[in-house]
């Protein structure tokens, strides 16, 4: 098989210039801020813009012709890269010293997980942050082209069905469409990011803390500039609040934010995910909200709960908040939820496999991939009674073809088989049970925060490095819908067409 | 009036007929050289052999000098060319027959009349709207309605235990003297044509009977005849062909339980996809395991509406020896709608007949308000509306000479039926349904002139 490697590398140096050219961003944060790292910083742009520029530089003269195995790889390398180049900053100031750790870092950065091996955050130098957060930016732009553009002409887990603009399955080259339909949501996230910053700055954060809040939220991260997350705000819930609505804008479907935007109300109204996912939340809220008010005992946890507007809101609030921060896979953390009641642990282990909806930020399964699951579940009943009827799953009053379906049903039983695997790799590292399966499933989902040893309210510094490799794998793999990168490993990818 | 129709398949070989038993100047264009020969043979018409669409031949027909040109043909687009081409000829009026639904739904937004199409006849759509007609009034063979239900025609088969079955119409009336019904056509058992009822004409068991009722009247029937109009609530349908998917989206709409059979898969994902509310059976209707799997017997009606009209048959046959009540079978073969009621098929629908007889009835809308052929008879239904000049006007129905193979059903007065007997006065204003066998049309409609 003869791959286009040019245009591949073509591709990769284009995003370690990219990459670069964010890395002066946190240079000019460091040198305003005058954290004292402003010239490691600006060494290490550098270093990545010159890779870039001469790996860009040498394949200048390329065919433009690619098809889906290059786009397999510029896909999952892309995000290698990305997270390789990108550890460039903590190295070279020697923030994070270690190579393990850097990358664990920043691979948790671009998948937007938000698990983070730094003890003492609010030490670090401001440029530092800064970068820490734009690697969740980056990753939710990334993300974001992915969903909407890429992988559906990838034919991916059934994501070719949701895509609003997606010119079908059956393209083998990339649509130059793309580019359009990208700027136009870019503009939106961009959009939900200053509007967060404003808003977060207008409730009393500070202009830092809100502006790395905002990059955080809106890509559904998870790090935060504060040793104790977002608990940090919790005497101030106008602060949470606004957290809360970005998290629900972020989980939510880009493209119906854009329909929302053009007026067209209706169509997200009637959107069925929407519905579900709103649904969802609204359930998982309540149960979660009457349990703590009613059962659980606030005060044996580390984190201050002082209850300024009544314990019932803070009930409430918090609910909300750890529900969207797990369903969204954002992973901020106001409470610790590992201390609520046993019930509560089980819950919110369950909604790390939810996921926001597809086409937004979010990591997991994703609602419409459940949506879908649960409506076929239910046909295979009328099924039996009916062995020769036709029987199609709808979605959004369209007749789901059984392809599409069955695509599906591989994702969730592949992303299950990553679950249990990854879970045992972890026992492997004398990591108990549940932090095993905390760990495995807080990756696969690109969560953040996990059970046991690695909860809401501890770091993965405490991660073997091996694991922390092992962890990295999990949440590349859970990004990038499964597929993307486990058919790399396949030998028929390789093997002549 | 001079008529060319273009196109001398079934609906346009039928047209003719119909039209040249009144006399009119018809010609007829097609390139078959075998179906122009048979209409030449049998019709009293003039042919052209050729292609309608060229100008030369629509010249030849005198299409300048036609009152109507009607474009029969199989192909849609063809049609559409031919109506368009006459007009611009000098063409008084043109009717084409299409299969796209969607140009009758919007005739008025694109404006077929504005580049030279009158009138837009789509076989399927008429199919589907007479499977729905008749399943409403499930006992009855065949049902119409005049002036929304003010008057209703209803077809009926005598069974053993029907009361005036050896009785004659006379008799009859007199054990029901609440009576609101007439008798306006007979056709007996295992005969080929049509009986208009006078008063000594006995009812036979087996008797195909087309009653006229006023409002009401048709429970009433239900009782003398001994049969209940069941209510239909569960439909099967074969064949996802336009008319089955037409009717299955139509008839689910108000409210029945539909399953829907279609062999070919995707064309039944693709149904599956479009109406939700109907159940989608993969299977070609051969299959009885599969018909039973699907509660066959459960059904109150079954209509067949496949491409095969021998399969639509036989399917029906399953289905009745399941016990289901009401069958409908779609039929392309005229031999086979002769022999309709003695195979057992409560309905037969043929789309090119219901295209004939719908372009018949648009010819004639001048002077007759609503029309219909009664299926399995050679007799049509009309309805005229009596003016002041009309020979009929203020006569007693028993003084009007009246053509013997005709009959007054009813008369429509304001918005209430009456079923019209010897003594009735005729007024200006009045609505007179008649029927009448095809030679007598003319005559019947010199009386309301």
């Amino acid at each position: 098989m003869r791959l286009n490697y040019k245009i591949i590398f073509h591709f990769l140096g284009l995003l370690t210039l990219f990459n670069g050219g964010f890395m002066l961003l946190s240079t000019l944060v460091s040198y305003l801020y005058e954290d004292g790292v402003t010239g490691t910083l600006s060494l290490a742009s550098l270093l990545t813009l010159v890779l870039g520029g001469v790996v860009m530089l040498f394949t200048r003269k390329h065919n433009k012709e690619m098809n889906k195995r290059e786009g397999y790889i510029v896909v999952a390398f892309g995000w290698v890269i990305m997270a390789l180049t990108g550890t460039l900053p903590y190295v070279v100031t020697g923030s994070i010293p270690s190579f393990t750790n850097a990358f664990f870092e920043t691979m948790s950065g671009y998948t937007t997980t938000g698990a983070s091996i730094l003890n003492d955050i609010e030490a670090m130098p401001k440029g530092i942050l800064f970068w820490r957060s734009l690697t969740h930016w980056i990753g939710g732009m990334g993300i974001i082209v992915l969903a909407i553009a890429i992988l559906p002409l990838l034919g991916i887990g059934g994501m070719q069905m949701f895509a609003a603009e997606a010119p079908g399955p059956s393209a083998d080259k990339l649509h130059p469409r793309i580019t359009d339909t990208a700027k136009r949501l870019w503009l939106i996230y961009f959009g939900y990011t200053a509007a967060e910053t404003l808003l977060l700055s207008v409730a009393g954060m500070s202009f830092f803390d809100a502006i790395n809040h905002a990059l955080c939220t809106v890509s559904t991260g998870g790090f935060s500039t504060k040793n104790a997350s977002v608990a940090y705000w919790n005497g101030q819930p106008l602060i949470q609040y606004i957290i809360i609505l970005f998290m629900f804008l972020a989980g939510t479907n880009f493209v119906l934010s854009y329909f929302a935007f053009k007026g067209k109300v209706q169509k997200v109204i009637h959107d069925e995910e929407f519905k579900l996912y709103f649904k969802f939340i609204a359930i998982f809220t309540a149960i979660a909200a009457l349990l703590i008010y009613f059962r659980a005992d606030v005060s044996v946890s580390s984190i201050e709960h002082p209850m300024v507007w009544g314990e019932g809101e803070s009930a409430i609030r918090h609910a909300l908040f750890q529900v969207l921060a797990i369903v969204t896979t954002t992973g901020f953390v106001t409470a610790d939820y590992t201390l609520w009641t046993p019930f509560l642990v089980v819950f919110f282990f369950g909604l790390m496999f939810l996921g926001g909806s597809a086409g937004s930020t979010s990591g997991g399964v994703k609602v419409v991939r459940h949506l879908l699951l649960i409506k076929n579940g239910f046909l295979e009943f009328k099924r039996a009674l009916h062995p020769s009827a036709i029987l199609p799953v709808r979605y959004n009053m369209k007749a789901i073809s059984g392809d599409i379906v069955f695509n599906i049903l591989g994702f969730f039983i592949l992303y299950m088989l990553s679950f249990i695997i990854g879970a045992l790799v972890f026992s492997m590292f004398q990591l108990d049970f549940e932090s095993s399966i905390g760990l495995a499933a807080s990756s696969l989902g690109n969560v953040g925060p996990a059970l046991g040893d690695f909860g809401p309210v501890n770091n993965y510094a405490a991660l073997p490095p091996l694991a922390q490799w092992w962890a990295s794998f999990l949440m590349l793999i859970g990004r990038l819908e499964l597929f993307t990168v486990l058919v790399l490993f396949t030998p028929f990818f390789w093997r002549n067409r | 009036m001079k008529i060319i129709i273009a196109g001398a398949g079934e609906v346009g070989f039928h047209l003719a007929k119909l039209l040249s038993y009144e006399s009119q100047e018809i010609t007829l264009i097609d390139t078959d050289k075998e179906s122009l020969t048979y209409a030449d043979t049998h019709l009293d018409i003039k042919v052209i052999r050729g292609d309608a669409t060229s100008i030369a031949i629509l010249r030849e027909g005198k299409v300048g000098l036609c009152d109507l040109l009607i474009a029969v043909t199989a192909s849609e687009t063809t049609n559409i060319t031919i109506c368009v081409l006459a007009k611009q000829l000098g063409a008084k009026r043109t009717i084409a027959r299409i299969s796209n639904t969607e140009f009758i739904a919007n005739k008025e937004e694109v404006g077929f009349t504005r580049f030279g199409i009158d009138e837009l006849i789509s076989p399927e759509a008429l199919a589907a709207s007479e499977i729905e007609l008749s399943l409403r009034q499930s006992s009855f063979s065949d049902t119409y309605e005049f002036e929304e239900g003010a008057l209703t025609m209803a077809g009926l088969t005598l069974s053993k235990e029907a009361s005036f079955v050896g009785k004659n119409v006379k008799d009859a009336a007199k054990i029901f003297p609440e009576i609101h019904f007439i008798p306006i056509a007979i056709q007996r058992q295992g005969t080929q044509y049509t009986l208009i009822p006078r008063g000594d004409t006995i009812f036979k068991e087996g008797d195909n009977v087309v009653f006229i009722t006023s409002e009401g009247g048709a429970e009433e029937l239900c009782r003398l005849t001994g049969k209940k109009n069941t209510e239909i609530k569960n439909v099967m349908i074969l064949g996802g062909t336009e008319i089955g998917f037409k009717a299955a989206r139509d008839l689910c709409k108000k409210g029945f339980n539909i399953k829907l059979l279609e062999g070919d898969k995707e064309r039944a994902f693709d149904i599956a996809d479009q109406l939700p509310n109907v159940l989608v059976i993969k299977s070609d209707g051969r299959k009885v395991d599969v018909l039973d799997e699907e509660s066959i017997g459960d059904m109150d009606a079954f209509i067949a509406v496949g491409d095969n009209s021998e399969t639509n048959i036989m399917s029906c046959l399953v289905a009745k020896s399941k016990g289901v009540k009401k069958s409908i079978a779609l039929v392309e073969n005229m031999d086979y709608f002769e022999l309709s009621h003695s195979i057992g098929i409560d309905t037969l629908i043929n789309k090119k007949l219901l295209a004939a007889n719908s372009i018949f009835r648009y010819i004639r809308k001048g002077e007759v308000v609503a029309m219909t052929k009664l299926s399995n008879m050679n007799a049509e239904l009309l309805e005229f509306e009596v003016m002041s000049t009309s020979a009929i006007c203020n006569k007693l129905i028993k003084n009007v000479d009246f053509p013997r193979s005709a009959i007054i059903g009813g008369v429509i007065r304001g918005n209430v039926g009456y079923i019209a007997l010897g003594d009735f006065k005729i007024q200006e204003g009045d609505k007179v349904v008649v029927c009448s066998l095809l030679r007598s049309i003319k005559g019947v409609e010199k009386l309301f002139l």
